[in-house]
Formats: structure tokens, C-alpha cells, sequence
């Protein structure tokens, strides 16, 4: 359903004056103190500043009385919005042109392809569809073998083949863990002055990648990430570590501020912000201050969520954060905070579910644990928003868009699914494959809307309609949001790094253990503290894949934050890609691609030692994953005859593999590595 | 969420509140085939920095900025802001009239420390400005002082922080990114925000302070340095000529033609081509920009550059000169490495060394910009994260004070000789004309030409802004 532009307005209105109320009263507070009211009270030394409530308030204390008294009611009216609308489990949608189908996915892009008169347009060929699966499902190209290996199978099955071989492989989580720790801001330090090391951060980043290679159920991985310090008589301690729940605490964190009372306020509600962001793609994090000027969620529904954490963090002055701790801080009051203010003491609250996303108001009771209750609640199948949010992620990293654009808002000002049904569809099969990522992957790439080709087709034969297709596909649709092409992508930052250190054979595959540092230009290191950039002292270490180097919050490795690796100071649900200078030049005469140009010629050049031709062919087949055509051949053996020649002339050693490392790094510069068909 | 990720790719809205957008505007206008190469360089990807100036909102007073930062937290009571009750009572207690104040280091029941060097009236308004600025006193007449800002935090990083992004906490954008979004570049072979940090490094709270947030990466700061690399990979490794260089890129620019030819002429693919020759010209453009051969040995003495105190805040505040005259929209200019001006032990040893360090070049670059006409629409502004204590911490030094300090603005044809605003008797909170570094943001860029609750990015479903979700006002005294 689309909500007409009149009872938007009324929602926003609504909202909007219900949030003058509390400014208003807000400013009545403000006005009864004295003009530095807040600075006096920072000190906590002042009566007021003392939070109302006496230290019984809480979430495992059923005496406490919710006293919060002008709360807006949720209505149908707020509740008339697709994403807090139940999931359906929609009729997969009869279509023409079914044999084009190959999985459910195909039959619901058709259907809205046809309502617009358009048609997909050609499959990709198979090189293209061996290097967009790769870089896709493992964030690294096909080794030349790999390469050989699946052009030369011709026997039926051998796409669903790769598929198998690329999601079992340990690659695989450590390209998909990072589309999670962009989620969850990961870093190792803590940001700030002192961005201390938080020397167990990794071990959460491990985790991560074990459990998605392992795939783990979706729902069991957001239970432990939100409550696997809880012991649960149920699980071995394995299935419920307390590391997963790094997730929560690992944001920026300023541990030798002040006040250890500001600390935790802003800890507590900007791990709140994330649950609601990352979780239930709800800005629930707009209602800290006041009640959301457009969702239906309340100031009382953000201090709620945050009440099921309230307990599980105890801080320490100078001390990180790592993990939640079951009742680490009993005492803890849960309250509402007016305009966000962490020495404005607001009514208390108790642990519950946000109303708008409670359609068959669950209630918290205290059987068990709050964060036990929560996770279930999240994972729970009449819970509207959890399986789409995620469903949506994966399409989102496999497509480049969202099946709803704005995946961390799914709130009246995010953007409606282009496909509703398609995604309450696959959010259902989800949730009934036992909340399994690789099927939902498995769904995804082989479909037929997955293999379509990005490019123009070639005209030959005199056959004009596949050019029509293309042409008409885009034209009517720019922005292809119906998919009736594969969209072409730049690579990421981690996948350019890795994929050079996997041309140059110098990709040390050692899984895990603490991040590591490879060396950086002084002129960065001089931004830093002194001593926060120590370079890994092997050499092998610093051609680890790219999710094991030491993520500072201070500094982002440079070529990471070059390439829009986010910051991690929020979560990140979406990597803008950016075309700069500094990219060029970086890519052109960084050491790092000056190193791996030297170590590839070489490596081409003991292979084949006088064929020229057989080199170039090794490098395309590195490089861009195929085999040069006639044409390229030939211009690759005239640039290193003139090349050779330049460098005879000036008088460099061996011109013959200097002109072979200058083909390898306009190589790595072209366009071709650059972006994925 | 950004609202121009949720919009087609081919209509790409920056800005969404300039109705059409400056972008489309550009791309819509005229026709022809010069202005479809002109297209794919300027807008292939509206997520990259625009290499063209952009329109601000209304005639602006200044075009350019300078920011000189004094990182640490400079003593407004020893420099810009008199205070002769200070001097009366120094060596006693703060007085319980003034009430609680919350201090970094408990440094409130210490005695009142007085201004440790005195105060004169300068030039011709009369303006006053203590012994620690001599040079810069000479420029009395060009400076706005305000005497009323005043900030949240007492740390360093979180202050640092708000100054530089309005926010205290860590992740927002900072300044410069936000004038980088909303006004482009002046030379399309320069970046629009250049940073020139210390080469003590160590700044609190880090490369941040110039980040660019939620905005797209690419509007972050641009670090550069004095000598012959100015950017980081701006020259090829060691042993690559230039005509291998050219060789190179020029293969690479017909590996990419073809690979274009069969994609549609695809407007991302062409804005990475163009960003290789942009690279190329960069490789020229910013060593000419830090070559300072041509500049006369009176402008290198002007600037201190003949003397080992100055030298390198004057080669900074040189090459800041020269790149606004070339077009680079804001240049911040850091003074202080770790600790900086942070005076917790003594103020006069602390000021003295970094007014050592920093007087002669800024009163050099006024008087340069004065010179060539340049300071009629370029702003230039000074200060640091925060101020300092009246009272005295370890005997004679001060610790830090957000609730009242010093700044001044210059050039952009504001009124100097003058003070805005005050302090309390002692100098320990704002209280006259108050100026929180919200409304300090708003003003710089409403001097800028923009207008601070128009300059939005939509992020996570809020609409984003330097100055945050309150009501902030510019300070219309300061205009003119």
C-alpha cells in the first residue's frame, strides 16, 4: 500500500505536535533551573541530578509501574505502513516466458517486468559469471585454474557446482563478515583521544565469520549477539558465547571521560540506535531525544529497548568495553531521558518490545532473562520486520540496491519495497529453511535475474532484438530497479586489495587470530598518536586478507578509506562509491600496487620466460579472470615493445620485465578489474 | 538513509533542498556535444566531490576560508579577553557566588590565577591584546574578538570534535566536508578541503576532526604537508620517468576506452577515466602549489621561514596563502602537536613557546592577504577547541575551560578592532552575547553563503546538519 501524500501530512502533524508537548516541557524544566543547569549538574554531586526514581526501578522488578502518562496511543493509522503490516506468504505469480524462470525469485522480477512491458535481457557469459559469483559470494576473483576449471565443464550443473564450492569455502564468511561489522561499526579501539585497543575485538570479528561459514541460523545469530552471555539450559556454552555480544558494545567509546553516568547514557543509547538500525531497520534511535516526528515510536519505546541492556554493562573509568555480562550492573535505573539529556532525569520505564512492531503485544514477563525474551521476540516468525530486514540486506549485497532502498529505515520515511511481495516471499522461505543465509543466497544466485548480462550484446547475425530488449530495459528503467540487467559494481576496498594480492600470488590465506598491521606512509603515522601504528613485524602478515587488518577507529587503512570503507563511528548499512583522484593516484603509485606489479611480472615472466604472448594471457586471466582477445593481445606485445624500448633508452636494468610491471599496473588501474559485469 | 541513494542513479540529488538540484541544473542546461565531455567529467557520479564551484544560497561575504586551530585549548584570559577583577583577586579562592563548575581536572577550589602577561590597547580601536601577540597586535584593526563562546565538554577530543563537527560525540561531519558538499571546488585540479596538520601529530580524537561523517568519504579533508610530495602518492615510486609514467597511463586510458565503448559509454566508467587525468595534472598542480621558489625572500622572512621557531607555522600559513589563491575552498591550518596548548603546568612557558611558533606567521598571512586584496573575501578565523580557567592548576597553569573562551574571525569584510560578546568578571563562563559553537558554525557559513538549515544530507532518516536538530541562530552582529 502507498500512503497518500494527505495522511502523511496528518501522521507528520500528529507527531510533530505531540514533540512541541515535550519540548515545551522540556524547556519548563530548563527555565525552573538555573541558566547552567546542566553544567552544575554534570558534576552529580547536586541533588536533582540524581535519577527520580530510587534504585528500584528495573526490568527484573515486576513491582515497578510503568509512569509514563502522555504517551501516544499506536493506532491502525500508524500501523497502516508495509513494513509493520504482518509478513504474507504471497502466490508465487504465474508468468509467460517460464522456462526463463530458475528459481521463485525469476518468476516475481518477470511478473513486474511484464506489468512493464519489458523483458530481462541476456544471460552473461561464463567468465563474467565465474568473476561476479566469486567477487560476489567470496570477495576475491577465480584463480587462473579455478578459471580453467569451470569454462572447460561442460557436463549439466556446473554453475550450481560453483555455487557449492564457492559457499563452502572459509572465503566465504570473510567476505560476507564484513558486510556485518560495516553493520555493526566494528573496530578495535575505542575512538576518541586514546582510541585504546580493545585487545579482544577480534575474537568477535571471528566469530562472526565462523558462524556465517558454518551458517548458522539467522536467528540463532542475533540471539547471541544480543544475548549470548545468558546462559541457556538448552545450548551448549558454545551456541551462546559471550563474545557475540561484542556486537552491542562495539561502537566509538570514550572510557576516561568525566562522568562515567554520560559514558554509559551515550554508550546505552547509541547501542540502542544500532539494534533498532541494524535488527528492525528502525531509526528507532530518532526517538532518544523526542518522540519520532514520524514513526509511531515513542521516547518511552526507545528507553524500553534500551532497558533490556540497561543491566548488562557495568563501566569502569579507563576501562574498554568488550562484552555484555548478565546483570553486570544490577542497579542500573531505566528511564526516559527528556530531550536526551543524560542529567535530565526522566519517569522510569520498564523492558518492552517497540509497540509499532508488536503487533500481537508480546509482553516481557520474568521467566527468563529480558535479552533471552528480546532475542526471541526478534526472531519470532509473527514479528514483521526481522526476516525482511535481513532479506533485504542480502539482496541489497548481491544486487549492489536493496529491494527497498533505505534498508536501515523501513520506517513512513524509508522507501517501499520495488518488489513487496518478492521480499515477504523470500523473508518467509527464510524463516521456514531454518533462517539459513546460504539458502537464501543459493535462491539468489541462481536465479535467472542474477546471470543476466550488465552490458549491451553485441549485434551479430543481423538478430536486433536482443539490442531492443537491452535499449528498452534501459531506457524505461535508468535506475534498474526492476532488474531486468545485472547492474555493473566497483569493488569494494577489501575486494581491490585482495583481489591484487591474489593476482600476485601473495595472499597469505591464515585465518583469524589478533588483526594485523602492514606498513604505512610516516606522513599518516604522524596523525596518530605516537605508537598506535605498530607494523606487523612478518612480512606475511601484512598480506593477510583484508578483514584481518587492524581496524582503528582513528585511522581506517588507507587505501580502505580511499576505496569508502565506512568510518566506524555508526553503522553502515550502505557503501557509497566514490570516483576520486586520490583513488588514481593511490592505485597507480601506492607501494602496494607497485609491489604487486613487480611480483606478478615476475612471476609471468620465470613462467614464460621469451613468450610474450603466453604473459599477457597469464595477466588477463589474473587480473580480469578470461583470455585476452586477437586485438588486446596485440596491443598488450606493442605497449611492452615500446615500453622496453623507453626503458632500454633510459637505461634501466632487465627492460623487458620493467615494460611487464608497467602492464600490470595500468592493469590493476583498468576500469575492467575495477567493476564487476 | 541518504536520500541519494534512494533515488535513480541518473537523477542524482546532492542537495536536496535546492529544489532542482545544482547538479541536474548543469546537466539540463544547453546542449551540444562539448558540454556532453563537460558532462561526464562533472557528473557521472554524484557521490563523488563536484570539480566545479557550486552556487551557495545567497551573495556570500567570503569565497574562502583559512581556520587556524590552536589545538590544546589557548588562554583567552592570557590573550584576547582582559580581565582586571582577575588580576585583584589572583591567588584567592573562586568566590561561591559563581556556583559549581565543572572542571577537567577538580581544579575549582584552586586559587585564581591572574593574567600572566599584560594587556595593551592596540592600534587604532584601541582593541587589547596581551604581550604574548605582539605581531598579531599590529592586525588589532582587522580582528573581530569574540569573547563569548563557549562549548559542552571539558575533554579534549570531544571538544575538538564539536569545534570541528558541532557535535561532541565522535562521526559527524566535519566543517570543511560540509562546505566541501555544499560549495564545491573552485580548481578543478585541487581538492575543495585541504587540511595541514601538525607535523607533531597527534591531534585528540584523531583524523576525525577532519572527517567527513556520514557525508560521502570523498568530502573528507585532504591532508598536505610543505615540500615536494604534498599529497600522498602524488609521485610515482622511485625510478618510474615521467614519459613511462605518461606511457603507462596512456595504455591504461585505451584499456579503459574499450572497455567503455562496450558499456554504453557508462557515465561512472568515463568520471574514472577523467579522475586518471585529473591525477596526472594533480601530479603537476600540487607541487607548484607548495613550490615556494617564486615567492620573494621578503614574503619567506614576512613569514618566519628564515627563523627555526617559525619556520614551520610560517610554511604552513604560506602554502595556506597559495592554495586559496588557487582556488582551494577552506584550508585548516593545525597549531600544537598532543598536548599543543594545553597549559595545565604553566601558561607563560606553554604560550610562550606556541605564540613563539605562531604570532609573526598569522600576523604575516593578514597581512599578505591584506596586501594583495584576497582578505576582502576570505575569512580567516583562529582558535582552539576550547579556552582556559581562571583559576590556576599546579601552581601556574590553567586547565581547560568550555564554558567561556576566545576566537576571532578576520577578513570577508567583517568589522575589526573590535570585541563581541563577553565573559564573566573572571573570564570562567560566557555570559554576555553568548556564542555556542553552534551558532559560531551557522555564522561562518552563513558568511560563507550558506545557510545552515538549508545545508542538509539526509542520513538514517534524519536530515542532517552541521548545527544539529536544535534551533540555531546566526549571530548578526558579527556580519558586518
Amino acid at each position: 500500500m502507498s500512503l497518500t501524500a494527505s495522511n502523511w501530512t496528518g501522521r507528520a502533524a500528529l507527531r510533530v505536535s505531540a514533540l512541541l508537548v515535550s519540548a515545551l516541557l522540556v524547556s519548563a524544566i530548563a527555565l525552573a533551573g538555573n541558566s547552567h543547569l546542566l553544567s552544575a549538574s554534570e558534576t552529580g554531586d547536586s541533588p536533582e541530578a540524581k535519577p527520580a526514581a530510587t534504585q528500584t526501578a528495573g526490568v527484573n522488578d515486576p513491582q515497578t509501574t510503568e509512569q509514563v502518562s502522555d504517551e501516544l496511543q499506536i493506532d491502525d493509522f500508524d500501523r497502516d505502513h508495509w513494513a509493520y503490516q504482518p509478513r504474507t506468504n504471497p502466490p508465487i505469480p504465474d508468468v509467460d516466458n517460464s522456462d526463463w524462470a530458475r528459481t521463485t525469485i525469476d518468476q516475481f522480477v518477470l511478473a513486474k517486468l511484464h506489468s512493464e512491458s519489458l523483458s530481462p535481457v541476456g544471460p552473461a557469459d561464463r567468465p563474467t559469471l565465474i568473476r561476479r559469483l566469486s567477487f560476489d559470494l567470496i570477495g576475491m576473483p577465480p584463480t587462473p585454474a579455478e578459471l580453467s576449471q569451470f569454462l572447460g565443464d561442460d557436463r549439466p550443473g556446473s554453475y550450481r557446482r560453483l555455487v557449492e564450492r564457492l559457499l563452502a569455502s572459509p572465503q566465504y564468511g570473510r567476505r560476507w563478515g564484513q558486510h556485518w561489522l560495516d553493520l555493526a561499526r566494528f573496530a578495535e579501539t575505542d575512538g576518541y583521544e586514546h582510541d585504546k585497543v580493545r585487545p579482544n575485538a577480534w575474537r568477535y570479528r571471528d566469530w562472526v565469520i565462523d558462524v556465517l561459514n558454518q551458517d548458522m541460523g539467522y536467528d540463532q545469530f542475533i540471539t547471541s549477539q544480543v544475548a549470548g552471555d545468558i546462559p541457556s539450559p538448552n545450548e551448549s556454552p558454545r551456541q551462546s558465547p559471550q563474545i557475540a555480544t561484542a556486537f552491542v558494545l562495539s561502537g566509538p567509546d570514550m572510557p576516561d571521560i568525566n562522568s562515567q553516568q554520560e559514558r554509559k547514557h551515550v554508550l546505552m543509547n547509541e547501542m540502542t540506535s544500532t539494534i533498532g538500525a541494524t535488527l528492525l531497520s528502525l531509526q528507532i534511535g530518532c526517538s532518544q531525544c523526542h518522540d519520532h516526528k514520524y514513526d509511531a515510536i515513542s521516547q518511552g519505546d526507545f528507553y524500553r529497548l534500551r532497558a533490556f541492556f540497561d543491566r548488562g554493562v557495568k563501566l569502569k573509568t579507563n576501562q574498554s568495553v568488550h562484552v555484555l555480562s548478565a546483570n553486570a550492573d544490577p542497579d542500573a535505573i531505566s528511564q526516559i531521558h527528556p530531550r536526551g539529556a543524560w542529567q535530565l532525569p526522566g519517569p522510569p520505564v520498564v523492558a518492552a518490545f517497540p509497540r509499532i512492531a508488536n503487533p500481537l503485544e508480546t509482553e516481557v514477563t520474568t521467566e527468563t532473562h529480558p535479552r533471552v525474551q528480546l532475542a526471541k521476540w526478534l526472531t519470532d516468525p509473527s514479528q514483521p520486520l526481522t526476516a525482511r530486514s535481513i532479506v533485504n540486506r542480502v539482496w541489497q549485497y548481491h544486487f549492489g540496491t536493496g529491494l527497498s532502498n533505505t534498508p536501515s529505515d523501513f520506517g513512513v520515511m524509508g522507501e517501499e519495497p520495488s518488489h513487496p511481495k518478492l521480499l515477504d516471499h523470500l523473508a518467509s522461505r527464510l524463516i521456514n529453511h531454518r533462517w539459513s543465509l546460504k539458502d537464501l543466497h543459493r535462491q539468489i544466485v541462481l536465479s535467472a535475474t542474477y546471470r543476466t548480462q550488465s552490458k549491451p550484446p553485441v549485434t551479430s547475425g543481423g538478430n536486433a532484438k536482443p539490442l531492443q530488449v537491452w535499449q528498452d530495459a534501459k531506457q524505461s528503467d535508468p535506475a534498474n530497479r526492476l532488474l531486468a540487467r545485472f547492474p555493473r559494481r566497483r569493488l569494494d576496498a577489501e575486494s581491490i586489495r585482495d583481489a591484487i594480492l591474489v593476482a600476485c600470488g601473495a595472499l597469505n590465506h591464515e585465518p583469524g587470530g589478533p588483526g594485523v598491521s602492514p606498513p604505512l606512509p610516516q606522513e599518516l603515522v604522524a596523525t596518530l598518536k605516537s605508537g598506535q601504528w605498530k607494523t606487523s613485524s612478518q612480512i606475511s602478515d601484512h598480506h593477510r586478507r583484508s578483514i584481518y587488518i587492524f581496524a582503528r577507529r582513528n585511522l581506517r587503512y588507507p587505501l580502505f578509506a580511499t576505496f569508502d570503507r565506512p568510518a566506524a563511528n555508526c553503522s553502515c548499512a550502505i557503501r557509497v562509491p566514490s570516483t576520486t583522484a586520490i583513488q588514481s593516484l593511490l592505485l597507480m603509485n601506492s607501494s602496494i600496487t607497485m609491489d604487486a606489479s613487480e611480483r606478478l611480472a615476475s612471476l609471468c615472466f620465470n613462467r614464460h620466460p621469451v613468450d610474450q604472448s603466453s604473459q599477457t594471457q597469464e595477466l588477463y586471466q589474473r587480473i580480469l579472470s578470461r583470455n585476452p582477445d586477437k586485438q588486446e593481445q596485440i596491443d598488450c606485445l606493442q605497449f611492452l615493445s615500446n615500453q622496453a624500448k623507453l626503458l632500454e633508452q633510459e637505461g634501466k636494468p632487465q627492460p623487458a620485465l620493467a615494460a611487464l610491471t608497467d602492464l600490470c599496473r595500468a592493469m590493476f588501474n583498468c576500469n575492467e578489474f575495477l567493476y564487476v559485469d | 538513509m541518504n536520500t541519494a541513494q534512494s533515488i535513480p542513479k541518473s537523477t542524482g540529488v546532492i542537495a536536496p533542498d535546492f529544489g532542482m538540484t545544482r547538479r541536474s541544473m548543469l546537466k539540463n542546461a544547453g546542449g551540444g556535444i562539448g558540454l556532453m565531455a563537460l558532462q561526464s567529467l562533472l557528473m557521472a557520479d554524484e557521490h563523488s566531490p563536484p570539480r566545479t564551484a557550486l552556487p551557495p544560497h545567497f551573495a556570500p561575504q567570503a569565497k574562502r576560508m583559512i581556520w587556524l586551530f590552536m589545538h590544546g585549548g589557548p588562554s583567552h584570559v592570557d590573550l584576547f579577553d582582559p580581565k582586571p577583577d582577575l588580576t585583584r583577586y589572583a591567588g584567592q579562592l573562586l568566590p561561591e557566588s559563581f556556583g559549581e563548575v565543572m572542571t577537567r581536572r577538580k581544579v575549582a577550589t584552586n586559587p585564581l590565577l591572574g593574567p600572566v602577561r599584560p594587556f595593551r590597547p592596540r592600534g587604532q580601536s584601541g582593541l587589547p591584546i596581551s604581550d604574548f601577540m605582539p605581531h598579531l597586535a599590529e592586525h588589532a584593526d582587522d580582528l573581530c574578538v569574540i569573547r563569548s563562546l563557549h562549548g559542552d565538554s571539558v575533554n579534549h577530543p570531544q571538544s575538538v570534535y564539536q569545534m570541528n563537527t558541532g557535535s561532541i560525540l565522535m562521526g559527524h561531519p566535519s566543517f570543511g566536508s560540509w562546505l566541501a558538499y555544499g560549495l564545491g571546488s573552485e580548481n578543478a585540479d585541487m581538492p575543495a578541503f585541504v587540511v595541514l596538520p601538525d607535523p607533531g601529530g597527534g591531534l585528540k580524537g584523531g583524523p576525525s576532526a577532519w572527517g567527513s561523517g556520514f557525508l560521502p568519504p570523498t568530502f573528507q579533508g585532504t591532508t598536505m604537508r610543505p615540500g615536494k610530495t604534498p599529497v600522498l602518492n602524488l609521485k610515482p615510486q622511485p625510478g618510474i620517468s615521467n614519459p613511462q609514467q605518461r606511457a603507462t597511463l596512456d595504455f591504461l586510458r585505451k584499456l579503459n576506452e574499450q572497455h567503455l565503448l562496450a558499456r554504453d559509454r557508462d557515465e561512472e566508467l568515463s568520471a574514472r577515466i577523467e579522475a586518471y587525468e585529473l591525477a596526472f595534472r594533480m601530479q603537476t598542480a600540487a607541487p607548484e602549489v607548495a613550490d615556494f621558489s617564486q615567492e620573494t625572500a621578503k614574503t619567506l622572512s614576512l613569514y618566519g621561514m628564515d627563523q627555526p621557531a617559525t619556520r614551520d607555522f610560517g610554511q604552513r600559513c604560506l602554502l595556506a596563502r597559495r592554495m586559496i589563491e588557487r582556488g582551494v575552498r577552506f584550508v585548516q591550518v593545525y597549531s600544537g602537536n598532543t598536548n599543543g596548548w594545553d597549559a595545565h603546568k604553566n601558561v607563560a612557558d606553554n604560550h610562550g613557546e606556541y605564540c613563539g611558533k605562531t604570532d609573526q606567521p598569522i600576523a604575516a598571512l593578514l597581512a599578505d592577504l591584506k596586501r594583495s586584496g584576497l582578505l576582502e573575501d576570505t575569512l580567516v578565523v583562529w582558535c582552539g577547541e576550547f579556552g582556559r580557567m581562571p583559576m590556576s592548576e599546579q601552581g601556574k597553569g590553567r586547565d581547560h575551560n568550555p564554558w567561556g573562551y576566545s576566537g576571532w574571525i578576520a577578513g570577508a569584510s567583517v568589522q575589526g578592532g573590535r570585541a563581541y560578546g563577553a565573559t564573566d568578571a573572571i573570564g570562567l563562563r560566557a555570559e554576555t552575547d553568548r556564542v555556542h559553537v553552534n551558532e559560531f558554525h551557522a555564522t561562518l557559513l552563513h558568511l560563507m553563503g550558506l545557510d545552515h538549515r538549508k545545508l542538509v544530507y539526509s542520513h538514517n532518516g534524519l536530515d542532517e546538519r552541521l548545527t544539529g536538530p536544535s534551533e540555531i541562530e546566526i549571530v548578526k552582529e558579527l556580519l558586518t
